[in-house]
């Protein structure tokens, strides 16, 4: 990436949320959404943004694309200060959201593309085929002329894609693009950003997915607490926890109290666990799987243990121990 | 973006959403409808130009409904659907994507009020002569930009606060009754009066009336062109104020992470 030009650079960002309760006594509470945080991106990498829920991810997409003011700190984004040129920002960026919302679902694919070619300032000359190429990009050309309501999850999500390309952005902001996607829908959506960056667009991705992240990203900057805990390439990320070792187990039975007892063992380093109603899997990152083995399979004995295995650690496991462990469920 | 284009396209937005979802249809052209028709059945048997004054009442109380529906829901349909985020990332100024809205919901109200209008004269036989039509339309029309101003500086409070469809309800029926739609403003108590005459649909009507009726039984002393003036140098008034408040709410929903909260 060195000598590319940073199309984002961020110095010292802080977002405070003040909040009010109460009526006649008025009680106040500030939470610190971001915390100081400084990072650059630059021109045709894919950044990505990994964090646990409440992290300050969306907080900074959001300051990043101008619809919030930082409380201190400045953003430069393709040049601009988001504070100051905040217009000039918006013709030059993309938002893909996740999700349901986003869109208006009593209209057609078609209308909608065209309503926000219109408020991005497309020229009316090339805009219907500009909507033209985009529904073909995105694969609902067939579908165009059908209303918002009727359409699959996946195909929302596609139409969303195409409502934040359809100005021909420079810089593309997706905030969970695949939150919700069956995986043939979320493996699409791999395709398009891939796509774009072969395009020589910048994209910052927000994901919960570490195997996405892992595939896509140039770069990852994990963040927690408002704080950003950790940027590097998935490689280096991952190098992070290569002196441990995971202790996969399938189980059925599992409780919450039974992960919070492996997470006190001496030499437990981070737990995460998959709860589904079936059976769940155990993830236990450790030191040294030959001693600590029998020690997490003697917390669960009188569960039923389905299998155990020894793996290498993956972005997930440092993610997690970056984060100091989480329950998935 | 020209500011042309986004009120153009905002308008054919609202357009597309008020015929693909019916429920609008209650509020913005039912409604009044009702209201009209049991006004001409209370005054079908009365001689002189009170049937009239009723048609235009309710045509009237159409526009105002769907310039204040406009402002106020169109905000809040855009917090729940999530999509005035959407429409605050792009470079174009909220107040131009309202304004189209809000032309568009007065427009509406145009339709429904002709809609009343030939509706009385077809099924009432209401005596339904404009004296003079040519200024009676051009009063219509200007009345229809000059609530779409009013409507543009009411949904600034919209977009501040959570409570729009709270406001939208509370002020329907002030204003029917402070701009005199319902019965000449020289009935209420004199402390209204200066409300009623801010408001620039008041002149509007009195405008419509004067050029429909051909008479000042019941208009102001100021006369049709001397309305107009006046109602025109008032919207003028609202927009600069719209604008100015606009700027403003941009910075203030940006700085207090308030504007996808519902």
């Amino acid at each position: 990436m060195a000598g590319r030009e940073a199309v984002i650079e961020v110095n010292d960002l802080v977002r405070v949320y003040k909040t009010s309760s109460g009526f006649v006594r008025k009680k106040r509470k500030e939470t610190v959404a971001v915390d100081h945080i400084s990072f650059s991106v630059e021109q045709g990498e894919l950044f990505g943004l990994l964090g646990p829920n409440g992290a300050g991810k969306t907080t900074t997409i959001k300051m990043l694309t101008t619809l919030l003011l930082p409380t201190s700190g400045s953003i430069k984004v393709l040049g601009y200060d988001i504070v100051k040129d905040s217009i000039e920002v918006r013709k030059r960026i993309g938002l893909i959201l996740g999700g349901e919302k986003g869109l208006y679902y009593r209209i057609t694919a078609r209308q909608n593309l065209k309503y926000f070619a219109d408020l991005y300032g497309v020229p009316l000359s090339t805009r219907d085929k500009r909507i033209r190429e985009v529904l073909d990009l995105v694969g609902l050309q067939d579908r165009a002329d059908e209303r918002v309501e009727d359409f699959s999850r996946g195909m929302k999500q596609r139409l969303h894609i195409a409502k934040g390309i359809v100005h021909d952005p420079e810089l593309i902001f997706m905030d969970e693009p695949s939150i919700g996607l069956d995986p043939q829908a979320a493996r699409d959506t791999r395709r398009m950003i891939k796509d774009f960056i072969s395009a020589g667009k910048t994209i910052m991705l927000t994901t919960h997915y570490m195997y996405e992240a892992d595939e896509l990203c140039d770069r990852i900057g994990v963040i927690t607490k408002g704080k950003i805990v950790a940027l590097d390439t998935p490689e280096v990320l991952k190098r992070l926890v290569r002196d441990t070792s995971v202790i996969e187990v399938e189980v059925f039975g599992l409780t919450e109290k039974l992960i919070e007892d492996t997470r006190r063992l001496p030499g437990v380093q981070a737990v995460s666990a998959t709860m589904a109603e079936d059976k769940q899997v155990m993830r236990v990152q450790v030191t040294d799987p030959a001693e600590m083995l029998g020690k997490v399979v003697a917390i669960l004995q009188d569960r039923k243990v389905i299998g155990v295995k020894v793996k290498e650690p993956t972005l997930e496991d440092a993610y997690l121990w970056l984060v100091e462990g989480d329950v998935e469920t | 973006m020209s500011r042309l284009r986004a009120v153009a396209t905002a308008f054919r937005q609202q357009a597309l959403i008020f015929w693909a979802d019916p429920q609008w249809l209650i509020p913005n052209i039912i409604a009044p409808f009702v209201i009209t028709l049991v006004a001409l059945m209370l005054f079908k048997n009365v001689d002189g130009p009170v049937v009239l004054y009723a048609v235009l009442g309710g045509g009237m109380m159409g526009m105002w409904g769907n310039t204040l529906y406009s402002s106020g829901w169109s905000i809040q349909s855009d917090r729940w659907w999530g999509t005035l985020e959407s429409n605050l990332v792009t470079p174009t100024p909220l107040i131009w994507i309202i304004a189209g809205r809000a032309i568009w919901n007065a427009w509406i109200g145009i339709l429904n009020g002709v809609l009343i209008l030939v509706f009385a004269e077809v099924v009432f036989q209401a005596p339904i002569s404009l004296n003079d039509p040519v200024l009676f339309f051009l009063a219509f029309f200007l009345t229809l930009l000059s609530l779409s101003a009013l409507g543009l500086l009411f949904s600034s409070a919209f977009v501040l606060t959570r409570a729009a469809s709270v406001l939208t309800n509370g002020l329907e029926f002030p204003i029917y009754i402070g701009t005199g739609t319902m019965f000449p403003i020289a009935l209420l108590p004199f402390w209204m009066n200066p409300l009623s005459l801010s408001l620039g649909p008041t002149w509007g009507i009195d405008a419509i009336r004067y050029s429909a009726l051909g008479t000042t039984q019941f208009t102001f002393v100021e006369g049709y062109w001397g309305d107009l003036a006046i109602m025109i140098l008032l919207s003028f008034v609202y927009l600069a104020v719209a604008v100015v408040l606009f700027g403003w709410l941009d910075r203030k929903v940006r700085r207090d992470a308030s504007m996808g909260r519902f």
